[in-house]
């Protein structure tokens, strides 16, 4: 067997798995802010974006076969721009791990464990995903296919379980939303679809390079799925008033199922169980593209010796905000500003450059 | 090397194993209600809390103690501040997340801030399951939970039991914090199941209608029945009326209703409600009497009419007495005809008693029962 190579439906698992994290939780709220009745505009559009730029990287390893994303940004790039961009890529994800992090031990914290402190939390977990993280791609392709179901089981459980409360006209008025705010709900949905990055690494791995792309947008399209679906059952089972002012209502909406016998009642524990499986799918990843990004640029021939120097990093960052508002001005905004960055400029300059590269040379 | 790598491994698991948050089953007070009630002392202890909370003990086989549930309540400022005045006397912490029924005072609701506060702190909490029963006590909610039900029984949980069954849900409607937030989100509107002492003992019936979280009025079974008709909450009802001179009783088991607004010159809302159900009872006789289509369908047109003139009566009442939108125009206005709803939303007060309704029952008489 060929070490270090990844199957197609692995790619699909990996992109649902790394793009749904911390921002499921939130998401149905903060484009209700914005959007009102009508963020599942944002939330489609949003998701709808970013098809170009997976095309555009799924392109990119087509027109030079066999390399990977270094190779190509060396051959392709001036060194140094080739440089910073992989800078900028590693404090991204270094940011967006503390980030995500901190947001995961509040969730917790709330939820589940109220006395344990946030460091041992934001401890253990990131020991945990140091481990993944140490491990090749094939390792990580091969978690995300155990995560992939579960997460859509668990979008399938909470479909079930909220349909006898559902209040669907609840989604009335519709379309009542300006374009000033559609811009901008779009632009509060992109952090959630942050993620699919990972394919600059992970698609130079893939043992079928024919069938990537559509794999890879088939995973796009369930992670969009997923959103609309979670935001059109928190707003009918809410309403909109009440969904502004939730926090995270994903969770919260589990508080709301009532069925007949006792049976079913306070399900956040199972929520909470499924939901660290969620991260540990994301954050993980993002070590492991952190570490193999810092070995890129220094030169080694590994990337496991860079995590364990990371994680005081991510937990000094994740540290820093004083409370959860000040998580998500300075850190969530920050991650977000950043994430445009790694999400579209980078596969785009990428992409462009290595075409007028192609093109060059054919001459 | 190998020992001391193995005696490590062992040391951390005593020492990396463990929960901060563990605390054992029988080592909590499961709060199964609380009632709140206005207590009049000047200063910050503005609640007289009441909590109820069942006697592990007691319950089960080998119960060894006879007594189901204790009550105990404190003078303080906020509810959760309850548990902890209680922590001086009882002998586990209490625990929220089996939390079924809030019983509010009828002095309490009546002051919007002291509501407002209490609803605010159940909402944000996260123990709290937030399908929460609410009610409202007629008097005193503290009188209220310490009632005995006509059974004689004393478990604790008989009011949740006769909330959630919703055997008669037309006599009251059950409300769930979250369903009772957003209502008044949207109409600015609600209503409560209203709790009172029949003498000794508990009955919830009718309602209170709650505006802008503050008792405005108390409405009774008839008009609780009428706003579940329209609302479309009824499940299963049995419907009195006289005709020629006997009383025929009616089994609604099925309910089917519609609000479409209209808006021309004035906004008009037609109400069409649909009734499926089987006669209970009428009058005994030597012969045939009912099964024939004309006294059927005579029938149904009379209980169309009472029918019809109950809703009218409470339609009135919420317009005229009480300006209260209990019956959700504001919120359909705002779901449907969203640009009408931003120009009437600023004094939807005073346009709210001018609304016309129009009000169309259809009765079916299905079945007869086991006799002609």
């Amino acid at each position: 067997m060929q070490r270090n190579k990844i199957s197609n439906e692995q790619i699909k698992a990996l992109i649902i798995t790394i793009v749904i994290g911390v921002g499921i939780l939130s998401l149905p709220s903060d484009v209700a802010m914005i959007m009102g009745n009508d963020g599942w505009i944002g939330i489609l559009i949003g998701g709808l974006i970013t098809i170009p730029f997976i095309i555009m990287i799924d392109r990119l390893f087509k027109l030079q076969p066999g390399k990977t994303f270094f190779q190509l940004g060396k051959e392709v790039l001036n060194p140094i721009v080739f440089q910073i961009f992989l800078i900028i890529e590693v404090l991204y994800i270094i940011i967006l791990l503390s980030y995500t992090n901190r947001v995961f031990a509040d969730v917790i914290k709330a939820y589940l464990l109220e006395t344990t402190p946030t460091e041992v939390i934001l401890m253990t977990m990131l020991i945990a995903i140091s481990y993944i993280a140490r491990s090749p791609i094939e390792v990580i392709a091969r978690m995300a296919v155990i995560i992939c179901p579960i997460i859509i089981i668990f979008i399938i459980f909470l479909i079930l379980i909220n349909i006898p409360n559902m209040d669907i006209t609840n989604i009335y008025p519709m379309f009542q939303v300006g374009y000033k705010e559609i811009l901008k709900g779009i632009i509060a949905a992109l952090f959630s679809y942050s993620g699919y990055e990972f394919m600059l690494l992970a698609l130079p791995h893939a043992e079928d390079n024919k069938k990537t792309l559509s794999y890879s947008l088939k995973g796009m399209l369930v992670v969009i799925a997923i959103y609309l679906i979670v935001f059109f059952i928190s707003l009918s089972q809410y309403g909109i008033h009440q969904l502004k002012r939730e926090i995270w209502p994903t969770i919260a909406i589990v508080k709301e199922v009532d069925l007949p016998g006792y049976f079913l009642e306070n399900l956040d524990g199972i929520v909470m169980a499924v939901w660290v499986m969620v991260i540990y799918g994301t954050i993980g990843p993002y070590l492991y593209s952190a570490g193999t990004i810092l070995s890129h640029i220094f030169q080694t021939k590994v990337h496991d010796i860079f995590i364990l120097p990371l994680l005081p990093i991510i937990y000094i960052i994740a540290m820093l905000p004083r409370n959860l508002v000040e998580t998500e001005e300075y850190l969530g905004k920050t991650v977000s500003y950043f994430s445009i960055v790694a999400i579209f400029i980078i596969p785009a300059v990428m992409f462009l450059s290595t075409y007028i590269y192609n093109r060059r040379n054919s001459l | 090397m190998k020992k001391r790598i193995v005696a490590l491994l062992i040391l951390l698991t005593i020492f990396l194993s463990g929960c901060w948050d563990m605390v054992e089953i029988n080592q909590r007070l499961f709060v199964s209600s609380i009632g709140v009630d206005l207590h009049k002392e000047e200063g910050m202890n503005k609640l007289l809390v009441t909590f109820v909370y069942p006697n592990i003990n007691a319950i089960g086989k080998n119960a060894t103690e006879d007594r189901k549930k204790y009550i105990i309540s404190t003078s303080c400022s906020s509810v959760f501040q309850a548990g902890k005045e209680f922590s001086t006397n009882v002998e586990y912490p209490f625990y929220y997340k089996h939390l079924k029924v809030l019983i509010l005072g009828e002095d309490v609701i009546k002051d919007e801030k002291l509501t407002r506060e209490i609803i605010d702190e159940l909402n944000r909490d996260t123990k709290i399951n937030k399908k929460l029963l609410l009610l409202v006590a007629e008097g005193s909610a503290k009188e209220i939970l310490e009632s005995r039900p006509p059974q004689g029984q004393i478990t604790d949980g008989t009011i949740y039991n006769i909330l959630r069954d919703n055997r008669s849900a037309s006599r009251f409607t059950p409300q769930t914090l979250t369903n009772m937030i957003t209502e008044l989100d949207c109409n600015g509107v609600s209503i409560l199941p209203r709790a009172r002492k029949k003498g000794e003992e508990l009955s919830i019936s009718g309602a209170a209608i709650i505006k802008n979280y503050k008792l405005i009025g108390w409405i009774g079974e008839k008009e609780n029945r009428a706003i579940s008709l329209i609302k479309d909450k009824v499940k299963q009802e049995l419907i009195d009326i006289c005709y020629n001179q006997d009383i025929l009783s009616y089994t609604i088991t099925n309910v089917n209703s519609n609000k479409k607004i209209d808006i021309d010159e004035y906004i008009t809302t037609n109400i069409s409600i649909e009734l499926e159900g089987y006669l209970q009872g009428y009058k005994m006789d030597n012969q045939v009497n009912i099964f024939k289509n004309e006294v059927l369908l005579n029938m149904e047109r009379a209980l169309e009419k009472q029918i019809e003139k109950e809703i009218m009566e409470t339609l009135n009442l919420l317009q005229k007495e009480y300006n209260a939108d209990v019956i959700g125009i504001g919120e359909c206005l705002s779901k449907f005809h969203p640009k009408i709803w931003k120009s009437l939303q600023s004094n939807w007060e005073e346009v709210f008693p001018e609304v016309k309704f129009n009000v169309d029952v259809k009765v079916n008489i299905r079945r007869t029962g086991l006799t002609k």
